[in-house]
C-alpha cells in the first residue's frame, strides 16, 4: 500500500520534466524566434525520427558502442583499481600517469585515432572505452583504500589467499564506491558517443544532432537534444535501480534532513 | 610519511610515463607508423616549448582560461548556494531535488546545439556549457557535505543564540568544506573537459580550435600541442585547487 506521500515523492522526476519542459514552452512564447521552437514542436519532431529507418539504425548504433565500451571499461578497470587500493607499489605506479590525463577530453583524441583506426565502430568504442575508465578506477581505488584493515587480517588468519581476500572482502566492501564510479562512468560514456560522433561525422545519434544544426533543421535539432536527454536520464534511473538493489545494505534507511527548529 | 618512500613515489611514478613516450619514440623510430602520422615525441616537445612563448598561442591558452574561470565560478557560486539551501529549507529541498534527478544525468553537451542558438557563437554559450556540466558534482557534494553536518553542533550554536543566517555561515559552510572541495575538483576536472570540446565544435580561438584547425590541415605535431597543454593546465589548476584545500582545511583532522 502506498501512501500519499510515496506517490508524491516517485513523481516528483516526472513532474520536474513536465515543469521544465513547460518553462521551455513559455520560454519560446516569449521570444517567438525561429531558432528556438517550443517544445510541442520539439516533441512532435521525435515520432518522425525513431520512426525513419535509417536514424533508428544510426541511434541504435550509438547505443552499441556505448554498451560495448562501457562494458570494455568497467571490466578492465575495476581489477585495476582494486589492485591500486591494496597495493602502494601499484597505486605509485599508476596515479601519477592518471592524474596526467584526466584532464585530457578523451573526444578530443578522436582526430589523433582517427588517423589510426579510421573513422568506424573501433575508433570510437576506444575512445568511450577511455573516458569511462579513468572515474571507475579513480574510485574504485578510493574504495579499496578504505576497506578496514582489521577484515583482511580476519580474513587472513581464516586462511583465505591473497586473490580471494580481493574477491570476497575488498570487492563487497567497495562495492558501494565502484558503483558510483560506474554511474559517471555512465553519464561520461554518453558524453563521450555524442561528442565522439560529432567529430567523426559519419554515423549515430550525435552525427544527426549536428548535421541538423548545420542545415538549419531547428526542430530535428531540439527533438535529438530530447532523445539523447532521455537516454541519459533513462540508463541513470536503471543503473540506480540496480544499485539500489545491488548495495542495500550500505545506504542509510532514510535521510535526516537538518533542523532549525 | 618519510621523505625516502615520497622520492620512491615520485619514481614509481614517472616509470609508465617514461614507457609510454618511449614507446612512443619506438614507434616512430622503429618505423611502424609513418611520421605524418605519429610526430617523435621530441619534436611534439621542442614544438611545445616554442609555441608556449608566441604570443599568439598565449591569446588561445587565455581565452581558453577566461571561459574555464568563468563558467567554474559560475558553478561554484550557484553549486554551493543551492546545494547549502536545499540542505536546509525542506521546501526548497522538494523542489530542486527532482529537478536535479532529471538533469544530473542529461548529457550537457547535447545541449550545446541548444545554447549556441540561443547565446550565440561567443563566450556565453561556452561558459553556460562549462557551468551547466560543473554546477551538478559541486551541488551534490555541496548538500551531502552540509546534510552530514552534526545536529549537535547546530543545537549549540542555537542555544548560544546565533541568528539562523549567522549559523549557515559559522557552522554548517565550514564543516561542509571539505565535501565541498572534492565536488569542486571533480567540477574543474569537468570544465578542462568541456570548455575543450566546446572549442572544438564552433570556436574561432582556444585550445580546443589550435587542434581542430591542426587536424583538418593533417599537421599532426600541432594536434598533439593543445592536447599536452590541455593536460598541463588541468595539473596546475589541480595543484592549485589542492594547495587551497591545505590552506582552508589547515584545523581539520586528516580527511
Amino acid at each position: 500500500m502506498m501512501s500519499g506521500r510515496d506517490v508524491v515523492s516517485r513523481a516528483a522526476p516526472l513532474l520536474a520534466c513536465l515543469g521544465l519542459l513547460g518553462l521551455w514552452e513559455i520560454a519560446a512564447l516569449v521570444l517567438s524566434t525561429d531558432s528556438f521552437p517550443t517544445a510541442w514542436g520539439a516533441i512532435r519532431a521525435i515520432p518522425s525520427i525513431l520512426g525513419d529507418k535509417e536514424s533508428l539504425i544510426n541511434i541504435l548504433d550509438s547505443l552499441r558502442r556505448m554498451a560495448i565500451g562501457f562494458a570494455v571499461g568497467v571490466i578492465v578497470s575495476i581489477p585495476l583499481g582494486l589492485m591500486m587500493g591494496r597495493s602502494r607499489l601499484v597505486a605509485s605506479f599508476f596515479n601519477p600517469l592518471l592524474m596526467v590525463t584526466y584532464p585530457v577530453p578523451k573526444a578530443a583524441l578522436m582526430p589523433i585515432i582517427m588517423l589510426w583506426l579510421g573513422v568506424g565502430d573501433l575508433a570510437k568504442t576506444l575512445v568511450i572505452f577511455l573516458g569511462v575508465s579513468l572515474p571507475v578506477i579513480y574510485h574504485s581505488f578510493q574504495g579499496a583504500k578504505a576497506v578496514e584493515e582489521k577484515m583482511l587480517w580476519s580474513g587472513a588468519a581464516m586462511g583465505l589467499s591473497a586473490a580471494q581476500r580481493m574477491i570476497r572482502i575488498v570487492l563487497p566492501a567497495a562495492l558501494p564506491e565502484i558503483l558510483t564510479g560506474c554511474r559517471t562512468g555512465l553519464v561520461l560514456a554518453l558524453i563521450t558517443m555524442v561528442t565522439s560522433e560529432m567529430i567523426a561525422r559519419q554515423s549515430g545519434a550525435g552525427n544527426i544532432l549536428f548535421n541538423s544544426l548545420d542545415m538549419g533543421q531547428y526542430d530535428t535539432v531540439y527533438a535529438m537534444i530530447i532523445i539523447i536527454g532521455a537516454m541519459g536520464i533513462g540508463l541513470d534511473a536503471a543503473f540506480e535501480n540496480l544499485r539500489g538493489k545491488l548495495v542495500k545494505w550500505s545506504e542509510p534507511s532514510f535521510e535526516i534532513p537538518l533542523s532549525f527548529a | 610519511m618519510n621523505p625516502r618512500a615520497v622520492t620512491t613515489d615520485v619514481l614509481l611514478g614517472i616509470v609508465p610515463i617514461a614507457l609510454l613516450v618511449a614507446f612512443w619514440q619506438g614507434l616512430v623510430s622503429f618505423g611502424y607508423a609513418p611520421p605524418t602520422l605519429l610526430p617523435p615525441p621530441g619534436l611534439v616537445f621542442a614544438r611545445l616549448a616554442q609555441q608556449l612563448f608566441t604570443s599568439s598561442f598565449q591569446q588561445e591558452i587565455a581565452a581558453t582560461l577566461l571561459r574555464l574561470f568563468a563558467g567554474f565560478s559560475i558553478a561554484v557560486i550557484l553549486g554551493v548556494t543551492i546545494g547549502l539551501a536545499a540542505s536546509a529549507s525542506p521546501a526548497v529541498n522538494a523542489v530542486v531535488r527532482p529537478i536535479v534527478r532529471v538533469l544530473a544525468p542529461l548529457p550537457k553537451v547535447a545541449l550545446y546545439p541548444a545554447l549556441l542558438l540561443l547565446l550565440g557563437f561567443n563566450h556565453q554559450s561556452k561558459i553556460m556549457l562549462v557551468a551547466a556540466d560543473a554546477l551538478f558534482p559541486i551541488l551534490l557534494s555541496t548538500y551531502y557535505g552540509a546534510s552530514m553536518v552534526e545536529q549537535k553542533l547546530i543545537w549549540s550554536a542555537m542555544a548560544a543564540g546565533t541568528p539562523r543566517r549567522q549559523i549557515m555561515l559559522k557552522v554548517v559552510l565550514p564543516a561542509a568544506v571539505p565535501s565541498i572541495l572534492t565536488g569542486c575538483r571533480i567540477g574543474l576536472v569537468i570544465s578542462c573537459i568541456v570548455v575543450f570540446l566546446a572549442e572544438m565544435i564552433t570556436s574561432t580561438d582556444g585550445l580546443g580550435h589550435v587542434l581542430v584547425t591542426a587536424a583538418r590541415t593533417f599537421q599532426a605535431v600541432d594536434m598533439f600541442v593543445p592536447l599536452i597543454t590541455i593536460s598541463l593546465l588541468g595539473l596546475i589548476l589541480n595543484g592549485v585547487l589542492q594547495a587551497l584545500r591545505t590552506y582552508l582545511l589547515r584545523g581539520f583532522p586528516e580527511v
